[in-house]
């Protein structure tokens, strides 16, 4: 694919203060005990009081997302919507099956059991922008918000012109609960996943869009192209997937001026990203983000947002940054994404 | 642009029947597969009928000779069914070319959370189901059980699902990202689902009548349904053979409510359009329509509206197979893509049962008897929650 | 009757979780639907199920809906007539 997704409007609901447009991680929330929890806003200024009162979090958290980037981006409508999420509107599923077991079938309303629907983000932003068109949403574990950018940029070489992705996680008191019983979770105050000594997860959850144009008009960057690995069996395969991408944009991995990597902070399922590590901090600067928003289905829409800010801002943040190497430009990024060892997706912006 | 897409594997398991042949038999004899409940768990088992898959989860396990605790019925309905649609095709998965596997779900792995959460509440038990309750795991349960590698997602658009499964694979054909993709949908049954939808008050309690002036709404149905497509040069490079080929597809949005159609069809309406246009082929030469046809009096109502508003006074033939399957959800485009093959195929058109009164307003009668014609282009709708409205075409070869 | 009025305002607010909306400020004849406080078909059916929990009220036909919930004084009436106040 030749065309390119230029990104003209953003929105980021995450456990870090996105919700300011300004906010360049100048302070930085910490994880509550063992998971991250979004920094809403107040969402009666984006969502209609008679929407609002069905909606659970995920809704309110993705349609106030889309309503930030579409602002940001200056637009009025788009050609096509498509969002990811790996659980869906999680806190609606288990209120109907809560009511389902407590009053043993009896009684149920059917609120909770539409705004369940995985593509009710989706639906009800197009219900809000009367967008008629595309609609579409993916719901596979780490690969969801990434079939989004794919389908956005197969979308641009089909035609369409302006386009609204995003990713949406939620989670629940209940389910960090249950997380914390199975043992998932971290113990340990580090966050230095790139050091490969922390066990556990810290989970996350947020929603981030983003307003993708076919003309570089008002954007700083855009995706060039993205590609996948499922379940690879060595670091090399993960290699191959990333050599090839670059090539097919006419780069190579020396020439990439930063590399964001998303760390889950568990090393038994990090270790490929490990080995990768050194290879990758001899010519580029290296950052991670997950150690901000947490790991969850969706967090590489965060990421997604990070390094369009830095391409921006033209600065890798101390925050994030692993090692000390500085680009006098920032012309490239890519993020280097996986879901617990088993979803890998590599994402290459560009300045523009 | 980019290649042609052929269908060359069919994959079906359903309330009538654990593979094509069984559902091609009840199919062309008219008989439904929908009846008393057997399986599903719950306090209403006596009062409503359902489209169940006749197997059990143990019979599931041997069918496919794989057994795990951890498969959830979703996951073994999706292997089934993709299993067959790989076998049938005759694709061989280790010969270099890349394959895909793009699933659909609804209910995921809910069929076995809603069965087991009250445990992991009380009794800190079964907490490893919730590794599998997700979308992307029965996806990636038949994508490793096939040894599909070189892609995988999911999708989940309520029930227009698998359609939009079958459009995204036809896409990433054209755009020469794969040589061929394992698409469609599955969904089990479960108490989560059964429920919501009663309380919809959109389930019939006795066999549904889609597009009968008293209709009362619809069954619901199980089921795992893929179908294999190629590229026209991955086909010839095997001497492969394709038994239809994909020419439209579309997907909209109707925009008018969170559960309802629009009472103008106008998401439908432009879905089938657009289809129609990408095809190149004119409305009249459309020889059958494979309907959504749920048998809610508002689905039928803003899908018969859409036919004349696209057919006008000429609405190719059609029917609802709703009522030999019952609605199997993110399944059931994939369930009808191979209805619809199986009539181009057979050329013959498979009946909408339980219809005696066309709907007042539009007079339109599908057909009710297993039907003799000459089928070349078939019509597939599908709409869903959220406003999602998805077109397919397939086409004789 | 104005007792069982009063009782349906704070049940329908509960019930539809109209956070913003004071039972004064639901008047005992305006409509429920389209206009007055905006309801729709998803609310017609979180009515149906008030009717079952709260009064024991069975109602089959969700059609049936539409005369019974035109107000709160018709949805107070049609309890009333049902012997279930």
């Amino acid at each position: 694919m030749t065309k390119k997704a230029y990104i003209i409007g953003s929105g980021s609901i995450s456990p870090q203060n996105t919700i300011d447009e300004n906010w360049f991680f100048e302070k930085i929330n910490p994880v509550h005990i063992d998971f991250f929890s979004a920094l809403e806003p107040s969402y009666k200024e984006h969502i209609a009081p008679n929407m609002l009162r069905r909606m659970g979090r995920a809704i309110k958290m993705g349609v106030t997302a889309a309503n930030m980037a579409v602002v940001d981006a200056k637009v009025q409508n788009v050609d096509a919507i498509i969002s990811g999420t790996g659980l869906g509107c999680f806190e609606d599923s288990e209120k109907f099956l809560l009511a389902i077991i407590n009053n043993k079938e009896q009684f149920l309303t059917p609120t909770s059991f539409i705004q369940s629907t995985h593509n009710t983000v989706g639906s009800q932003i197009a219900l809000i922008m009367k967008c008629y068109d595309y609609n579409f949403t993916y719901v596979h574990r780490g690969f969801s918000f990434e079939t989004c950018v794919m389908d956005a940029l197969m979308q641009m070489e089909e035609g369409k012109q302006t386009i609204l992705i995003g990713g949406i996680e939620e989670h629940t008191p209940m389910y960090v609960e249950l997380l914390r019983r199975s043992k998932k979770f971290s113990s340990n105050n580090s966050h230095q996943y790139y050091e490969g000594k922390t066990k556990g997860i810290q989970m996350g959850e947020g929603s981030t869009f983003f307003v993708l144009s076919d003309t570089k008009k008002n954007a700083c960057s855009c995706i060039e192209g993205i590609s996948f690995s499922y379940k690879p069996k060595s670091t090399e395969e993960i290699l191959s997937a990333i050599t090839n991408l670059l090539k097919t944009h006419q780069t190579s991995l020396e020439k990439i001026d930063v590399v964001l990597m998303g760390f889950s902070g568990d090393q038994q399922f990090d270790n490929y990203l490990l080995e990768l590590l050194p290879q990758v901090s001899k010519t580029s600067a290296t950052a991670h983000f997950k150690q901000l928003c947490g790991e969850y289905h969706t967090a590489g829409a965060f990421g997604t947002w990070v390094a369009n800010k830095i391409i921006e801002k033209q600065n890798v943040p101390e925050a994030i940054k692993i090692n000390s190497l500085t680009k006098s430009t920032i012309n490239t990024v890519l993020i280097i994404n996986a879901y617990m060892g088993i979803n890998y997706s590599f994402t290459l912006l560009s300045k523009c | 642009m980019g290649e042609g897409v052929f269908i060359s594997g069919l994959g079906l398991i359903s309330a009538i029947g654990n593979n094509v042949a069984e559902a091609y038999h009840h199919l062309s004899n008219a008989k439904t597969g929908i009846g008393k409940i057997n399986h599903l768990q719950t306090r209403y088992k006596d009062e409503y009928v359902l489209g169940e898959v006749k197997l059990s989860n143990n019979d599931l396990m041997d069918f496919i000779s794989h057994h795990s605790p951890l498969l959830n019925r979703t996951s073994l309905l999706g292997i089934a069914a993709a299993r067959e649609a790989v076998l049938h095709s005759g694709i061989d998965l280790k010969d270099g070319l890349r394959t895909g596997l793009i699933s659909s779900t609804t209910v995921a792995g809910m069929c076995k959370t809603e069965l087991f959460f009250n445990d992991m509440i009380e009794k800190n038990e079964h907490l490893e189901i919730l590794d599998t309750h997700d979308c992307g795991e029965s996806t990636e349960e038949i994508a490793d059980y096939l040894g599909v590698k070189d892609y995988v997602t999911t999708i989940s658009t309520a029930c227009s699902s698998a359609a939009n499964a079958i459009m995204l694979g036809s896409r990433m054909i054209k755009h020469g990202m794969l040589d061929r993709v394992i698409v469609g949908g599955v969904d089990s049954l479960s108490k989560f689902t059964f429920n919501g939808f009663n309380t919809l008050m959109i389930l019939d309690k006795e066999w549904c009548k889609p597009f009968d002036e008293n209709r009362k709404g619809l069954n619901l149905g199980e089921a795992g349904a893929f179908v294999v497509i190629e590229s026209e040069s991955a086909l010839k490079k095997r001497n492969g053979k394709a038994l239809a080929q994909v020419m439209g597809y579309a997907n909209t949005n109707d925009a008018y409510h969170q559960t309802a159609s629009s009472p103008d069809g106008s998401g439908a309406t432009k879905a089938i359009q657009l289809a129609l246009q990408m095809s190149g082929l004119n409305a009249s030469q459309i020889d059958y329509i494979n309907m959504h046809g749920t048998g809610t009096p508002n689905n039928d109502l803003s899908e018969s509206k859409a036919a004349i508003n696209v057919f006008g006074n000429n609405v190719p033939k059609f029917s609802s197979t709703k009522s030999f399957t019952g609605h199997t959800l993110a399944a059931a485009a994939g369930v009808e893509a191979v209805i619809s093959i199986l009539s181009i195929l057979n050329n013959k058109i498979f009946p909408n049962l339980n219809f005696t009164t066309p709907i007042s307003e539009f007079k339109l009668t599908p057909v009710t008897k297993v039907t003799d014609a000459e089928i070349k282009n078939v019509l597939s709708n599908s709409f869903g929650f959220g406003g999602n409205c998805s077109s397919l075409i397939f086409s004789k070869v | 009757m104005d007792a069982l009025i009063e009782k349906l305002k704070g049940q329908i607010i509960e019930q539809l979780n109209l956070v913003e909306v004071k039972p004064a400020d639901i008047k005992p004849d305006a409509p429920l639907f389209g206009e007055g406080l905006g309801l729709d078909s998803i609310d017609a059916l979180e009515l149906i199920v008030l009717l079952e929990k709260h009064y024991g009220i069975k109602i089959q036909n969700p059609a049936d809906g539409k005369k019974i919930f035109e107000s709160v004084r018709t949805m107070a009436e049609f309890i009333k007539s049902n012997g279930k106040d």
